[in-house]
This record gives C-alpha cells, sequence and structure tokens, in this order.
C-alpha cells in the first residue's frame, strides 16, 4: 500500500483522473487516480514517468504526492460553465469541477482534469482535500493523529524507526552524534561549556512553564543575575521574555537576545540591571552593544510581501513576459535586498563581538523573528560547529524552535493566520548565500538546505509545527487526555523529530546532504570539524586579578571607549564615525587575508554577489531547468573526485599496513559520496538524469500556466484583492 | 620615471599606496615603496583604452586610466608637469598610428626561428575539416581565392559545396557585400547539416542573382537529408529592410527554392559598444545597493544582447541537430554577428570545440581566418572610434556562461578565457593583428611575431578545468536561454576589483586537489 505511515488513512478518491503536464497539450497527461488522505494528496499512477530514472525519494511521499501542509491554495474551475472557485475550510461547491488547481507552498502547482471521472467522487475529493489541509484545530493535524496511534500501539513503528525517540542526529552512517535538542538542562550546559562561557549558568525558573509560556524550560542567564531577580523583571519584558544567552565568542563576549521592556517606568532600570550583569559576565568587563533589530531590518510583513512576489516571478508569470524586464521584476520582489540587509547587519555585529570584543544583546520587540534569524547567522558566520550538520541543526534547535519562533503561524499550517512570514526560509537562503560563496566551508550541500526548508512542511514532525515547546505539551497532553493516552512522566506527547532523517530518507540517499568539497580541502586529514582552537585567547580567558576587583586598567579601558552603547557621551556622533571606519577597516583586512575555513567567515555583500537560489525557488518549473547541466553536474565531479582521493589513500593505508588486517576491507566499501566513483580516472557520461533541478524532478509538472485566459497567477493569494471582486461575477 | 605617485585602490578606499611610475616602451609599471613586499602593476600601453586628467585634488593631480580588460587605476601625481607628461606619453603609446609599433614586432621570447614557425603551425585548419569529414561527395577545399580575387577578407582557402563551379563561386561573390560568399563554417558529420555563413545579399528591392541561387541550391542539396534550409539574418528586421534602400538587404523567398527565411535580432556593433559602456559604469558604481544594481544592469542591456546572441547560437544547434537542415547565417558583412553566431553554434554541437586545441581552432577558423576585424573592434592602431565594439568579448562571455549552465563540459577554465581576451587587446602576439589573413600576410607577422597557443598551451596545467569530464561524456549542449540563466560575469568586468570577488576560490582548490590525486596515484604506482 502507498499509504505506509501509521495513521494514515484515505478519506476519498477518484478515479480516472488526468494530471496535466503541459496546458496546450495533452499528449503527455498522465492518467491516474487521485486519493486524499489524512497526511497528503496523491496521484497513482501506473503510467511510467516519461523522464525520471533516478530512485531519489522521499520514504513518506511518492512521487506526486503532497503533503497537506503544504497545499497554499485550492482552485476548482469548471471549464463549460466558465465557473471557478477559491476553495476555503467548509465551503460548498455549487458546480461540478472538471479541474483542479492545487498551488503548493514550495512553488510547485499541479493541476487534474476530471473529464472522465465521475462528476460527484471528484467534486467529494476537491472538497476532502479543502477540508483537511485546512484543519480548524490544531490537534486535527496528522502528526497527532499519527503520534496517537503510535501511543496506542507502541509495537508499530514506521519505518522501523521508534518516534519517541526524538534525538535522532545522525544522517549518515559515519556520523552517530545526536543533534542536542536544548530541551533539557544539560543540553545548554553542555553548551555552556563547550563556549568556554564561565560567567553564565543554566537557569532554571521557567520549569513547568511557570513564568513564560513562549520561553524553553531551561535557558542561560548571566551568573550575577539570581532567579528571584530575574523572575521580578520578567514582568516587564513582552511576553515576560527574559534575556536569552545564545553563544559566547572565544574572547568572552556574549550573543543575548532580549524582548522589548514594556514598562516604562522600569524601561530604564531594569535595562541597566540586565546590561550590567552582562558586562559583569564579560572577562574584560566590556559593555553591552546593543541592536534594534526591529529599527535595522525588514520587518516580517515587508518579507511576507517580498515573498509573495517572488513566487509571483519564479513560478507564475509566463517568462516571455519577464524577458525584457527580468532584473527590475526580481529588484521589485526585494527578496535579495532583504538578504542583503540580514547578511549585513549580521556581519556587523560579528564586527563588534570578533573586534571591539563587546557583548552584543540583539533587541527586538518580541524577541521572536528576526533575532531567530539574526542570532544563528551570526552564529554560523562566527563557530565553524554550526557550519556542521549537527552543529546546524543543534543551532535551530536552540535559536528558532526552543526560543519559540511561531512556526505554527509563521508557516501558517492551519491556513488562518494574518502572521504568516518565510522567516526561517529567509534564514536558510542567507546561509545559502555563504555556502555559495565558501563552498567549502560547510558540512552540508545546498540539497540539505532544501530538503530541510520542505521538511517544514510535513505535518508529521513535531519540530516545526508548534510556536513554542509549551504550546506542545499543553496542545498533546490535551490530546492524550482526550484519546486516554497515559503519559506518565512525560509532559506532553513526543513527536517524531525532523532530524531523524532516516524516517524520510534511506541512509545512501542521506549521502547527497554531505558536501564532497569538505574533504578536498582538508587533504583527506580532518573529518570533522572542529572549532578552532586558536581562536580562543587564553589570555582574554584569564581575567587580570585588577579586573576581578573592579578596576579597569587603562588598557583595559579601550575596548570601553569605542563601544558604541556610550550615549550619553558628547562625543558619540564622532565615533560612530570613526566606528565605522574601523569596521570598514577590519572587513578590509579580512578580506585581504587567506580564508580560514574553520574560523569566522564573512559574507560578500555587494549586488553581484547576492544571488537568487535557483534549486529552491525554479525546482519545480520545467522551463527552468538544465538538462545534463547545473551545479549539480560539477557536484557529481567533486563527488567522484573525493571518492577517487579517498579510494586512493585507503589502498596507501592498506600497502603501509602490509594489508595485514582484512578488518579494511569493509572500509573499502564504505564511501562518503552519493555519487561513487566505478575506478579511478571514471570518465564516463555524467548519468543522464542529472538536471539542474536534481534531486526533485519538475517532469510532471505544469508548464505554460494560465486557464480560461486568465493567468494562473491571479489565483494566488497575493491578488486576492482581484479574488473578491472579478471572481465573484464567476463564483457559484 | 616619476616619483611619489599615489594609487588609489577604488574598492577598498585604502590609504593611498606611494611609489614610483615607470613608462617603458612597453608598459607602464608602478612600484608600491610603501608596502611591505614590493608590490608592482603593470598595464600594457595596448590594453589601456582612455587616459582621463580629473580635476586638482588636495593630494594632488588625479590620472584615470581605464583599460581593454576592464583594469582600471586611478593615480595621484604630485607635479602639474609630470602629470601632463605621462598624460600625453600614454596618449600616444596607447595608441600607435603604424602597424609596426604595435607590442608582437618587438615582443621577444627568446625563442628559435624553428619553434616560432612550429608555432604557428600549431593550428591547422585543414586537420578540422578533415575531421569533419572534408573533403566528401558534397564538400571541397578550393584554392578559388588564392589570389583573393574572389574576397579580399576570406583566407586562399575555403570549402564551398563540389557542386558549386568557379562561375558560380565567382557570380556569387558579385552579388554578396564584399564578395564574401556562402562558405562551409562547420558540417555535422552525423546527418550532413552544414553550418554555412556569408555577407547579405545586394538584393536592394528587386536585385536576384541566379549563381547566387545556384550557390545555395547547391549548399540545399549537399545535405540530401533535408528538403529545405534555413537562411538566417542575424540584424533586427528593422535594420535589414533599411539596408535595402542601400542595395542590400535579405533574401526573397521567393528567389530561392526551399529556403525558409528567419530573422534573429542581435543589435549592431554601435548599440554593443554604449550597451558595455553603460554596464561598466554599473560596475564602477561603489558599493552599489541591491537595486542599483540590478536596474542598472538592465538598463544596460548588456546581457539581454548576450541572450540574443547565445539563443542566436542555439537555434543554429537545433535546426542542424533536430531539424537536420542546412543553415546559412549572414549579418552585414557577416564577420560580426555571424562570426559570434557561427562559433558559438559549432561549440554547442561539438565537443571537440570545448577542449583547448578545439577551441583555438574555432578562434582561429571563425574568427582570425574568415576577417573578423580585430584591429579595429578593439582599437588597436589610432582609428575610428565607432569601429570599436566588444564583438569578441561577447562571444567569449557566452562561452563563460555555458560554462555556468555546464561546469563540467570544458576542458579549460575561466582563467582560459580570460587569457586569450587580454591577448586580443595586447598585441603581444601576432594573432590578432590586422583585420584579415590577407593583411596579415602584408604585416609579414607569420615571419616577425610570434603566435599566442603554443604560450597557452605552456600554462595547460593552470588553465584546466578540474570538472572536466573528458571529450566523450558531452555531446550537445542544450543551454537554457531563460532570462535568469544569465548571470553576470564578476571575473571579466570586476575582475581587478579584489573585492568584488568570492572570498574563496573553489577552482583553486580543486586544481590541488586534483594534482593531489594524481600524487596518491603516483605513490600507489610506485608501491606497486
Amino acid at each position: 500500500s502507498p499509504f505506509s505511515v501509521l495513521g494514515e488513512i484515505v478519506v476519498n478518491e477518484v478515479n480516472f483522473v488526468r494530471k496535466c503536464i503541459a496546458t496546450d497539450t495533452s499528449q503527455y497527461d498522465l492518467w491516474g487516480k487521485l486519493v486524499c488522505t489524512n497526511f497528503k494528496i496523491s496521484f497513482i499512477t501506473d503510467d511510467p514517468m516519461p523522464l525520471q530514472k533516478f530512485h531519489y525519494k522521499n520514504l513518506l511521499l511518492g512521487e506526486h504526492d503532497v503533503p497537506l501542509t503544504c497545499i497554499e491554495q485550492i482552485v476548482t474551475v469548471n471549464d463549460t460553465k466558465r465557473k471557478q472557485k477559491v476553495l476555503g475550510p467548509n465551503q460548498k461547491l455549487k458546480f461540478n469541477p472538471t479541474e483542479l488547481i492545487i498551488y503548493c507552498k514550495d512553488f510547485r502547482i499541479v493541476r487534474f482534469r476530471f473529464d472522465e471521472a465521475g462528476p460527484e467522487s471528484a467534486k467529494k475529493v476537491c472538497l476532502a482535500i479543502a477540508h483537511y489541509s485546512q484543519p480548524t484545530d490544531l490537534q486535527l493535524l496528522f502528526a497527532f493523529e499519527y503520534v496517537g496511534e503510535i501511543y496506542h500501539n507502541p509495537a508499530k513503528k514506521v519505518n522501523g524507526i521508534d518516534p519517541g525517540g526524538g534525538g535522532g542526529g545522525g544522517i549518515g552512517s559515519a556520523s552517530g552524534q545526536q543533534t542536542p535538542l536544548f530541551e533539557t538542562y544539560s543540553d545548554w550546559d553542555r553548551e555552556i561549556k563547550r563556549t568556554g562561557a564561565s560567567e553564565w549558568r543554566v537557569c532554571s525558573v521557567n520549569e513547568g512553564y511557570m513564568i513564560s509560556t513562549c520561553l524553553p524550560e531551561y535557558f542561560v542567564v548571566p551568573s550575577s543575575l539570581a532567579d528571584q531577580d530575574l523572575k521580578l523583571y520578567s514582568y516587564s519584558f513582552i511576553g515576560r521574555r527574559m534575556p536569552l544567552w545564545s553563544w559566547n565568542h572565544p574572547n568572552g563576549s556574549a550573543l543575548v537576545r532580549m524582548a522589548n521592556i514594556k514598562d516604562v517606568l522600569q524601561q530604564r532600570r531594569i535595562d541597566q540591571r540586565i546590561c550590567n550583569a552582562i558586562t559583569r559576565s564579560h572577562p574584560l568587563r566590556s559593555d553591552v552593544y546593543k541592536s534594534d533589530l526591529d529599527k535595522c531590518l525588514p520587518s516580517i510583513q515587508e518579507i511576507q510581501a517580498a515573498h509573495i512576489k517572488l513566487k509571483q516571478l519564479c513560478v507564475n508569470e509566463p517568462f516571455e513576459e519577464t524577458e525584457e524586464k527580468w532584473l527590475s521584476s526580481l529588484e521589485n520582489t526585494h527578496w535579495l535586498e532583504y538578504i542583503r540587509s540580514f547578511l549585513k547587519h549580521s556581519a556587523e555585529l560579528v564586527y563588534m563581538m570578533e573586534c571591539k570584543h563587546v557583548s552584543v544583546v540583539l533587541q527586538e520587540e518580541e524577541g521572536r523573528d528576526l533575532s531567530c534569524l539574526a542570532a544563528s547567522l551570526i552564529q554560523v558566520m562566527l563557530d565553524p560547529y554550526f557550519r556542521t550538520i549537527v552543529g546546524f541543526q543543534s543551532l535551530i534547535q536552540k535559536e528558532w524552535v526552543m526560543a519559540g519562533y511561531q512556526f505554527l503561524d509563521r508557516c501558517n499550517h492551519l491556513k488562518r493566520s494574518d502572521k504568516e512570514s518565510p522567516l526561517f526560509l529567509m534564514f536558510l537562503d542567507c546561509v545559502w548565500q555563504l555556502l555559495e560563496q565558501y563552498p567549502a566551508a560547510f558540512e552540508f550541500s545546498e540539497m540539505y538546505l532544501t530538503i530541510l526548508y520542505d521538511s517544514a512542511r510535513i505535518s508529521l514532525f513535531g519540530t516545526f509545527l508548534f510556536n513554542c515547546p509549551h504550546q506542545r505539551v499543553k496542545e498533546s497532553t490535551e490530546f492524550a487526555i482526550s484519546k486516554n493516552i497515559q503519559l506518565g512522566d512525560e509532559k506532553g506527547l513526543r513527536f517524531p523529530c525532523v532530524w531523524d532523517w532516516s524516517l524520510q530518507f534511506t541512509s545512501r540517499d542521506r549521502l547527497l546532504f554531505h558536501n564532497p568539497l569538505v574533504p578536498c580541502v582538508q587533504n583527506g586529514a580532518v573529518k570533522t570539524f572542529k572549532r578552532s582552537k586558536k581562536n580562543y585567547s587564553s589570555t582574554l580567558r584569564g581575567v587580570p586579578p585588577a579586573l576581578k576587583n573592579g578596576i579597569i586598567s587603562e588598557q583595559e579601558f579601550l575596548p570601553r571607549r569605542n563601544s558604541l552603547i556610550l550615549k550619553l557621551k558628547p562625543d558619540f556622533l564622532q565615533q560612530t564615525e570613526s566606528q565605522s571606519n574601523s569596521m570598514e577597516q577590519y572587513f578590509r583586512d579580512w578580506f585581504a587575508k587567506p580564508v580560514d575555513l574553520h574560523g569566522v567567515i564573512l559574507p560578500r555583500i555587494s549586488g553581484t554577489q547576492i544571488k537568487l537560489w535557483k534549486l529552491c525557488y525554479f525546482r519545480w518549473v520545467p522551463e527552468a531547468q538544465i538538462n545534463h547541466g547545473g551545479f549539480i553536474t560539477a557536484f557529481h565531479k567533486v563527488s567522484l573526485l573525493a571518492d577517487e582521493v579517498d579510494m586512493l589513500n585507503r589502498s596507501l593505508r592498506q600497502y603501509k599496513s602490509n594489508s595485514s588486517l582484512q578488518g579494511s576491507c569493509s572500509e573499502l566499501d564504505q564511501s562518503r559520496m552519493y555519487f561513487r566513483a566505478n575506478s579511478l580516472n571514471d570518465t564516463s557520461a555524467a548519468p543522464d538524469f542529472l538536471s539542474s533541478s536534481f534531486p526533485f524532478s519538475p517532469v510532471g509538472n505544469l508548464c505554460r500556466r494560465s486557464i480560461l485566459g486568465t493567468p494562473l497567477s491571479k489565483f494566488l493569494s497575493g491578488a486576492k484583492i482581484w479574488l473578491s471582486t472579478e471572481t465573484l461575477a464567476n463564483e457559484d | 620615471q616619476v616619483e611619489n605617485v599615489k594609487l588609489l585602490d577604488r574598492y577598498t578606499n585604502r590609504k593611498a599606496a606611494n611609489g614610483t611610475l615607470y613608462l617603458t616602451a612597453t608598459h607602464l609599471i608602478y612600484v608600491d615603496a610603501s608596502a611591505e613586499v614590493r608590490k608592482e602593476t603593470w598595464i600594457l600601453h595596448h590594453h589601456i583604452a582612455t587616459v582621463e586628467k580629473l580635476p586638482l585634488t588636495t593630494a594632488g593631480y588625479p590620472l584615470l586610466i581605464h583599460c581593454k580588460n576592464f583594469h582600471m587605476a586611478h593615480f595621484v601625481i604630485g607635479q602639474e608637469r609630470d602629470c601632463h607628461e605621462v598624460y600625453t606619453s600614454l596618449l600616444k603609446l596607447s595608441q600607435p598610428v603604424k602597424p609596426e609599433e604595435l607590442y608582437a614586432f618587438s615582443y621577444n621570447p627568446k625563442m628559435s626561428k624553428e619553434n616560432r614557425e612550429i608555432g604557428w603551425k600549431l593550428i591547422d585548419l585543414k586537420v578540422d575539416y578533415q575531421r569533419m569529414g572534408i573533403p566528401n561527395d558534397y564538400w571541397e577545399i578550393t584554392d578559388v581565392n588564392k589570389d583573393y580575387e574572389v574576397c579580399n577578407t576570406y583566407p586562399p582557402e575555403i570549402v564551398v559545396p563540389k557542386a558549386a563551379n568557379k562561375a558560380v563561386v565567382i557570380g556569387s561573390s558579385r552579388f554578396r557585400s564584399r564578395g564574401r560568399i556562402p562558405v562551409l563554417s562547420y558540417l555535422y558529420k552525423e546527418n550532413n547539416a552544414a553550418i554555412c555563413r556569408c555577407s547579405q545579399p545586394l538584393s536592394g528591392f528587386s536585385a536576384r542573382c541566379l549563381e547566387d541561387e545556384q550557390m545555395l541550391q547547391a549548399i540545399r542539396e549537399a545535405n540530401p537529408g533535408s528538403p529545405f534550409m534555413y537562411v538566417v539574418d542575424t540584424r533586427p528586421k528593422l535594420n535589414a529592410m533599411a539596408n535595402r534602400a542601400a542595395g542590400k538587404g535579405y533574401e526573397n523567398e521567393d528567389n530561392y527554392d526551399n529556403i525558409r527565411f528567419k530573422f534573429i535580432g542581435i543589435e549592431n556593433i554601435h548599440v554593443m559598444r554604449n550597451s558595455l559602456q553603460k554596464l561598466l559604469e554599473v560596475c564602477e558604481t561603489k558599493s552599489p545597493s541591491m537595486s542599483d544594481f540590478l536596474t542598472g544592469l538592465e538598463n544596460s542591456g548588456w546581457l539581454r544582447h548576450i541572450k540574443a546572441v547565445m539563443d542566436a547560437g542555439v537555434f543554429l544547434a537545433k535546426a542542424v541537430k533536430d531539424e537536420k537542415a542546412s543553415v546559412l547565417v549572414h549579418c552585414s558583412d557577416g564577420w560580426d554577428r555571424t562570426a559570434q553566431v557561427c562559433s558559438l553554434a559549432s561549440l554547442l554541437l561539438d565537443p571537440f570545440y570545448r577542449t583547448f586545441k578545439g577551441f583555438m581552432i574555432l578562434i582561429e577558423k571563425e574568427w582570425i581566418a574568415m576577417g573578423h576585424k580585430f584591429s579595429h573592434r578593439c582599437g588597436h592602431l589610432d582609428g575610428d572610434p565607432k569601429e570599436v565594439s566588444p564583438v569578441f568579448t561577447q562571444f567569449v562571455e557566452c562561452v563563460w556562461q555555458l560554462m555556468q549552465q555546464f561546469p563540467c563540459t570544458f576542458e579549460f577554465n575561466e582563467r582560459f578565457l580570460l587569457e586569450i581576451h587580454d591577448h586580443v587587446y595586447s598585441c603581444q602576439f601576432g594573432n590578432f593583428l590586422g583585420t584579415c589573413h590577407k593583411e596579415r600576410e602584408d604585416l609579414k607577422i607569420f615571419e616577425k611575431t610570434h603566435s599566442l597557443w603554443p604560450f597557452l598551451l605552456q600554462k595547460k596545467q593552470e588553465l584546466r578545468n578540474p570538472l572536466y569530464r573528458g571529450f566523450t561524456a558531452y555531446k550537445e549542449l542544450q543551454p537554457n536561454t531563460l532570462p535568469f540563466s544569465f548571470q553576470f560575469w564578476c571575473g571579466m568586468y570586476n575582475r581587478f576589483d579584489k573585492g568584488m570577488h568570492p572570498k574563496q576560490c573553489v577552482l583553486d582548490h580543486l586544481l590541488s586537489c586534483v594534482s593531489q590525486k594524481m600524487k596518491l596515484e603516483d605513490n600507489a604506482s610506485e608501491l606497486e
């Protein structure tokens, strides 16, 4: 059965459906059965796909499947009656649809025709899809169904994996590391130790979410702040979101995120106390640099608007129309401009920490949107650990999932939120820009980033389902009670974790997550990233005794004078200027030196260097595909090269050890590469299936989009105005 | 020699370097005295496109030099007199009047006479025709032009259909602008479809020529597999129509049997020159915003023109491969757009042209031999600035765009393209001097200068593409030509702006990875 996911049931289905491949000709169309389950819509066809020959598959989803949470908009059409309707939840449909168009959040458009299908069944399927993809309540999302089944039948495991495990770090056979989820005290404690943040402590005042429902149970605060004080201060912060420590620079500077203080009277005093505490946690006692993200970065609404325009441009506008003005249309979306501003601002804050030795506080209204992005980006630039797969995943746990990024609302899983904004995508895009500029600095590939983005829209994983950790506990406890599930000691139900990549991909397919360039540049010697030891300055670590007494010598005073926080100083303006000069100088010097891939990486931010992430945005567009070409062919060749180098190294080792142990044979079978060399100097043709869209296939998706003379883009959510006026006449 | 000269780095805004400027017979050399390590900037006089004196600043008298390879140098000279002297000397040195003054005639790499001759024989076009299977039943190499009687801008030996006798060739040449008759550019061996090139017909509004019609018929019949052939005019229709008033124009479909006529609107050399100018203005904007860059790039129209050339190349390749039809291509004189389009189509169809040797042959064949006026288009000598146009640059960029889409299909890397591009302007080697074969003979370049190609082959190691998958891995290329597939070529237009390049050079990493692999292989074979 194609419906292998536990708890998945078929809701409705209709036979003799045609999946349209092109609008003008039907000769390539596929015939099959359209099925709506409580997890996905599925198209089951006997027709083989004409071109797709590779077998890269998601274990949860078939080639033509769309998870319900990935659906953006459903449009039904009756072309004889010339009627069309966007199907909302619980709506009636007064005509029999001849056609169904599904707009997906991943920029895909799929279109089905019902000419030969039973009109009633077709209508039922459409209504079922509309109903199940737009649930009225969080607990109606499939993940709950699935987890309920698991708890009722602990013996059944999807794909043989225990979903309760949660951690699931390793994506390749080699790395057995688990991704820290930061749900526990010990994960935070380890991160403190890893970064050497000796003046910081894990705080458990929020255990049981007693203080804030949008903070994690454990988080890190300056050692000098007592729990009692924190509780007191928390009332003044929006959402009672106390300052959260993110990371420590080897020089002792900390990265902290903080919500605004709503209590105007207390504002100054509390702010002062917090800043003092952060200063006290710095080995140099240097000042705090505050960055008000709301003032210097695009708002979430602007980002959402940019995303809608980008979608229109990449997917919906017929390319002939944009031919002459592609670049200005791209400019008009502002997407790249916003990418650039995040990169630029983060790089400036890197400068503050790295060069000015000051702690940085990211300030934002609620501190759970732009701060997630800025905090993670700064850490990716500064700490090579976050450029490994496990490190990157732990970063997302720490700065997004645990910090209360509202995945439910921002991803709009329930399709009724006006709070939708693709901040997480923008983060992945920013990381992609860095990956593009430093192709060998990351352990993962752009495929990994794209698949991670897709995984946020599969409603099976708890990782990206909730607005905050407390919501998971609350909702799943309610659900457990209603379903008679005994929770025992557990805090809420445990959902499968997205980092458990084995749920979605075989171990071989997971090899595609790995960047083949990494072993190349490391001369095959170092296989894993390590936080560069030489960045740790022991002189800074060891605090001079004078400082401990609160006396700061002239020499140590220097970083203070240059810091921006001293707003009271009369020569502030002058300082800002010298500040920006010294910042430029820092960037110039950094770029003049050879890059250390295990150290800091900074982005180039000139217009020529910020690019459109084509794999992510164009992969479903047949016209955009480059057959036998694209970056993947280079990826393929580099993989072979790396594989050959490995092979040679292995055989050399064998010679040296005089082939004493047979154990090395098993080593020979292990390749870290998805693409393997058949032999040394393999010059055979690259596989036929490689195209710029690999491992995704736009084959089977629509091209040349218009319907009844109306460009399909008009149906999109970006054009709601059109729907309210023009369609009314056409609607039933 | 001028001391106390400052060199401003326009990207970094760094404190100006202080040093000494030297003018030699061939180069401008700037030695940075302030740097710890001796740093020299060399600019070839031939590379200098413009020299400008800017208004006096507190630091001194600024002199701005723009180069043809998109290098830009901003000097500040302490004394007005020095500045003026440098200025006038550079003007003179950068634009020689007589061809004999060009660098190639004085360049002496200390090479024996024999080696120089071997160097010139490295590229032999006849070998390439043999590779295509010519002569065969339909095509022959003829020396009908040995005294340049048919066409003085064609080489002595040309490839024409066997069926076209001398009378047809001569007759057709009278009907073609500057006598540039239809000749073979590339034969696609698999199906006998050919790409031929010529100049526009002297058709005016109604003139016709029997021999020219026979010539086209002979080309069509040399490909028995197809009942028709394409005639492609690479100009915009309006331009072609305007030419009719001057007694030139385009083929009338009624007069020629079974031809399909098509316009492909590639703009003329003047539009391209202006477009490049606008592009360079965008490149020179200091730290442009995202929006400045994107709109500036679009308004320059540069990528649109590149796309037009690429589209034409793709059309030709498809006609030949998919429709199995021969194509005759022309523009006005058939030495600019025609050269671009024919060489691009060959590159798309035949993996041989994507190797070092093949690419050299392609340039020798479609550009040098067929009379692309390098001397005029590149402004080698003091001459009409309206004749200058980045036609060859556009071709090189098209190749680069293909490299972006198909990273494993070229034996050489971006640096090879840049080297060639540099030397097209440097006049250091004889290959690109003059305007046509006859002129090069008159200049005695084969006796007096060196050929570029052996020098490039010596540097093969650093110019090779580590991702190349070999000759057999890819046959025809089908590039995507939607607008978003064309990227701005930072490595060319901002090449000397270190600040604009990606920090990490993957190419170097890969090259070292490959050499590491070779070392390991050596180790392994030693052990064996």
